[in-house]
Formats: C-alpha cells, structure tokens, sequence
C-alpha cells in the first residue's frame, strides 16, 4: 500500500467509517456519520462507508461528492443490528480494507454489532482504529452491562476514542476502562443552512410549543404526558405542536382526549426529516422532555431556526448550548411547568436571526471535521500493533474476560492467516478512486 | 491505472498475462471483428490441495468410525477412490477460457469452455443490447467488478463472464471496446484509462 500523500495541514487519510446506522434511515448517527464524511471529503481525505444491507439495497452505492457506501449483504436482526457472528463479516471486511487501502477505520456508535465485529478485524489487519461513542448508556441492566463489556473488549485495543459531550466522556471512560487521554470531546454540530428561522410563520396570539422527537420511555414520553396538561390550564395562550411516532403515542392521544385539548394539541404523527424545519418554525419554543441524553442534536436544529429550548437537566444537555438560549428543568413535571413559564417571560427579548448567528458561529460540520482531523493524526502516530501487545491489552480487561477476549483475538489472527493463504492479499485488486470535482 | 491502447489490426494479437489469468486479444478483418479472451491458467498446485484437504475430511472420519486395521486400510483404498471421483468431478465442471466475440454490425457472442470440452455460447444481436457496464459486486465474503451487458426488454442484467473474475484493466479495454462496437458515446471519467 502507497503512503497517503503529505498536504501543507498534515496527511492525508483514507477513512473507513463503519455503522449499522446509515441512510436511508435518519437519526443522529446517520446525520453525523454523513456530514463528517462530507466534510473530510471536502478536506481531501477519502472517505468509504460500510453498513448493512437495507432490504433489497445492497451493493455499492456513490453519494454526494463520490462518497462511496457499501451496503454489505448481512441483514439486520435485532433493532437494526447485524447477525453478531464474530468472524463472519472477516473476509468481507478485510477485502474492502484492502481494496480501498484504507489506513483508519472509524466505527460509530456502540450498540452496533457491525462496528464491534469490523474494529476487530481492522486491528487483526494492521489498521489504526478509532470509535466515536453517540449515547450514555446505563451500568445495571443486564443488557447494559453485556454491552459494556462488549466496549470493554473493543475499546481495550483502539488507538482513540471521540465523544459528543464531557458526560459523555466520563460515562464511556467509567465504562469501558479506557485511560481518558485516549479519549477526545468532540460535540455534533448542526447543519444551519437547512435550519434558517422564519418568524412570519408564528402566530403573533398565542405562544406555540413544538415537541419533535420518537414517542418512547427514553425521551421522556411519560413526562410530556404530565406537563401538557398542566401548562395548558395555566397558560391560556399556548399552543402545541407534536410531531413523532413511536409507543406512547397512544397515551399522548389518550390526555388529549381526557383533557379535551384537541384545539390546543396538534399531533402531526411521524415526521420526515426534510420537514422539520417547516415545523419548527411555526413555533417559539421548543420542548425537549429527554430522560437521558449524550448530546441532543434537536435543540441545536430549534436553536439555529430561533426557537428559545426548555430541556431536561439530563447527561450531556447543559452542555450544549449558552445558558440565555436554553432554560433547564429537572425531570418532574412540576419544574418544567415553571420552566416553561420562565420561556414565555423570556421570548419578548429574544431575537431569532441573533440567535441563528450565533448558531452558525457556534457549530458547523467543517469544525468538527477539522477536530477529528486531529484525532486521526494522533491515531496514525500512536503505538504499534504486535500481536503480544494486543494481548496483554485485552488480558488486563479482568480474570475470566480477559482470557476470553485474548482467545477471540487470536482466532482473528489464526482466521486472518487463513484468509491470507485462502485469498492472497496481492490478488485482491484496488479500485479506483472516484474523482470528486 | 495505463492500459496499453494500441488499435488492434488483421490477427494482430496481443498478449497480456495476470496472476491467475492470461488475456488475448485479436483483430480480424480490418477490425471489423474482434476476439477477447480471458484463459484460465491451470495452478498446478491446486487440485493438490483439494486432494489433500479431502483425504484428511475422509481420514478424520473413518478414524473416528472404525479402530480395526483391516478395515481401515480398506477405508484408505475407499477414501483413495472417493477423493479421486471428487476431484475429477470439480476438474469436470471447471471453466478453461471465457471469450467475447466483437462483430460491430452483427453482434456480441459470448463463449464459455469447460474442461470437459463442452462450449456454451450465447448470442446477442447488436439492435438488442443497449449499453456495456462495469458495477461492483459485493458478496456477503467478497467484493470484485464485474462487466455486464444492458440488453432491451430484459429487466436484468446480462453477464459478459459468467465464472471469470478478470481484473479491471481487462474489464475497461473491452468495456470500451464493447461501447465503439455499440456506437454509445459514454463520458469515459478522466481517472481510468
């Protein structure tokens, strides 16, 4: 493999970006694994992504920009996650690792099976590796601590790692082990092009509240439940706006009826991303009830279009945006009531196209790309990768795992050897860069 | 990525080897036709391994079976016969050479030979095919390009090499000679070629 040419900033990399979660699915992974690309695509770097297969969409597809995604034929089993079968995705991976002479491959997001199974056999091949943690995840449950465990393994062996927010750092750090120098904070950023405030569009009568988000336990379904109710007999001008789908929609329906609120609630049922600034607009607040949060992109995405947030005090939400564009209450629905009265008083001095300014200022997608720019240097600097030194990294994960994760890295190894002798590495042919204009 | 692009004349023939397959191409009749070949070469070594890798499966099996050495030395003749008949069976169905005939005004012919002797062709006249593509294709274990013909009213797409798996360069030159033989007029990206 050629060395990546030498630039005036730095190297070159070409970046494998590994998830199950990409398009034609949104959500805050996908959004961050394709405008991160985007970005470093724009940088020069070459990107390639990996992910599963989404029913009959499977194969090599190009994006914007000549962005290159492989949409590896290994169906989804459980919550969009790939069939876990260790070694199985081996020869797959190590063909397109050598094919696109990838040096760093990035995995996002720790619930997914994919990015585990990929790290490995990227550090088997020789490849610098580094992970980039989305949410805080619990200690007690026992699905947690099964997948704890799982990031203690893969995170034993990576050269850095990247997390959205300082809680979110200190909740993978306590997690996985992992020394904190290894880890950096880099925060997701919004895209505040498409997020553009439009205050022709509100009502000059009545204070409209706009909640955006999936209908689940997590983010706080249950507590909208209590506080809709609630802030609509004290404050006789408010007007929600619902948007999303998920489980609780039915109990959210049910206080609506209860409380005859069908002129004062609009439920809008699930909304695609393309529309959701046309919704956000309409508002002037914006609700976010979320029970447990890394870093909530939706308050960014209200922020940019002039929309003053009320949030939950939760995980990394303090963090997000300056304390005269966010009010904070605690998870009870009595303290949101009073934080959405403390919003109303606020939203005469609140200015939306001030506030998009300094959104632009604040966040964008070329910041974070030049950030992890950095994490990818320090990656492609860092230590080496002998086989012993590997083991004794995942040896010290504890007393029965510790043998457990050295006996599934040296399958890998035995595996990869295998591979080496089934399928020559010199055989596999290199495809050619697609040319980005 | 260089491609050598000399215009190929009357038999001229030119020769292009690669690690598992040796590329001819030839012209004929004022370029009027034009023959493309991807010859399988024969690894010694591999129907070896293939004995060797059965023998042992066979071995294993019967040791596991049978403890009496009579038997197993009628077992060792029995694992003899076997891997032989499985090796002659995958030698059968094993492809030699795959060839593409260009004939610009009449159409593509499409020829697999086995190394039984059997020849299968496939013609398509040239008012029926549409255009020449090179995709990629990915398997749950591997991932390689493959050429490929546009062909009308069929929804699918038809394969120039059926078994082969040239590489690239092979697959651009007659790619683009599949597209002067077509009169399409792609625009051939800057990077290949």
């Amino acid at each position: 493999m050629e060395l990546p040419a030498q630039t005036t900033m730095g190297r070159h990399h070409r970046v494998l970006m590994v998830s199950d979660f990409f398009y034609p699915n949104f959500g805050g992974v996908e959004n961050h694994i394709y405008y991160l690309s985007q970005c470093l695509l724009q940088r020069g770097h070459k990107v390639v992504v990996v992910t599963h297969a989404y029913g009959t969409r499977s194969g090599v597809r190009y994006m914007t920009n000549g962005l290159k995604v492989y949409y590896i034929p290994w169906l989804p089993f459980f919550m969009q996650n790939t069939l876990p079968t260790f070694y199985g995705t081996f020869p797959l991976i190590r063909n397109i690792l050598i094919r696109e002479g990838i040096t760093i491959v990035h995995g996002h997001q720790a619930f997914s099976t994919l990015c585990h199974e990929a790290l490995l056999h990227a550090r088997t091949m020789g490849n610098k590796v580094v992970f980039t943690d989305h949410s805080l995840y619990g200690f007690a449950d026992l699905g947690s601590i099964h997948m704890n465990k799982v990031l203690q393994f893969t995170l034993a062996d990576v050269q850095q790692a990247i997390c959205v927010s300082h809680t979110s750092k200190e909740n993978t750090v306590l997690r996985s082990n992992l020394p904190s120098q290894k880890v950096f904070v880099i925060p997701n950023a919004v895209d505040t092009a498409m997020f553009k405030p439009d205050p022709s569009l509100r009502p000059s009568d009545q204070v409209v509240i706009v909640v955006i988000s999936r209908l689940v336990y997590r983010k706080g379904a249950d507590l909208l439940v209590e506080v809709i109710p609630a802030v609509c007999k004290r404050f006789p001008n408010v007007y929600f706006i619902v948007g999303g789908d998920g489980p609780k929609r039915v109990r959210l329906e049910e206080m609506r009826e209860k409380h005859s609120l069908q002129d004062r609630v609009e439920m809008l049922g699930a909304v695609p991303h393309a529309r959701v600034r046309s919704i956000l607009v309409r508002g002037h607040i914006f609700l976010n009830s979320s029970l447990t949060e890394a870093f909530c992109i939706a308050i960014l995405e209200a922020a940019s279009c002039g929309l003053l947030t009320v949030s939950t005090r939760v995980g990394g939400v303090p963090e997000v945006l300056p304390l005269d564009m966010i009010v904070l209450a605690e998870p009870v629905p009595a303290d949101m009531v009073s934080a959405v009265g403390r919003a109303i008083q606020l939203l005469p001095s609140i200015n939306p196209f001030e506030m998009h300014k300094r959104m632009k200022t604040l966040y964008s997608w070329m910041d974070v790309a030049k950030r992890t720019e950095v994490v990818y240097d320090h990656a492609v600097n860092s230590d080496s990768n002998d086989l012993c030194e590997r083991l004794t990294r995942y040896y010290a994960c504890g007393p029965w795992a510790g043998k457990l994760f050295c006996l599934v890295a040296v399958i890998d190894y035995i595996f990869a050897l295998f591979l080496q002798w089934w399928q020559p590495a010199e055989l596999v042919e290199v495809a050619p860069d697609f040319p980005v204009q | 990525m260089e491609t050598e692009e000399k215009p190929v004349l009357n038999g001229e023939k030119h020769v292009v080897d690669y690690p598992r397959y040796t590329y001819e191409c030839e012209g004929h009749i004022q370029a009027l036709a034009s023959v493309h070949r991807i010859i399988v070469k024969q690894r010694k070594g591999r129907f070896f391994k293939i004995f060797w890798l059965t023998l042992m499966l066979c071995s294993f099996l019967l040791i596991f079976n049978s403890i009496f050495v009579s038997q197993v030395i009628n077992g060792l003749e029995c694992i003899f016969l076997l891997s032989t008949l499985i090796v002659r069976m995958f030698q059968k169905n094993e492809v030699t050479e795959e060839a593409v005939i260009l004939m610009p005004m009449l159409g593509v012919q499409l020829e697999t030979s086995y190394h039984s002797g059997k020849v299968m062709r496939r013609f398509l006249p040239m008012q029926k095919i549409l255009a020449a593509v090179i995709n990629e294709a990915v398997t749950p274990t591997t991932c390689y390009f493959y050429l490929a013909l546009l062909v009308r009213e069929k929804s699918e797409l038809t394969l120039v090499f059926q078994e082969v798996r040239p590489p690239l360069d092979v697959l651009i030159s007659i790619w683009k000679a599949l597209n002067d033989a077509t009169n399409f007029q792609p625009n051939y990206p800057a990077s290949i070629g």
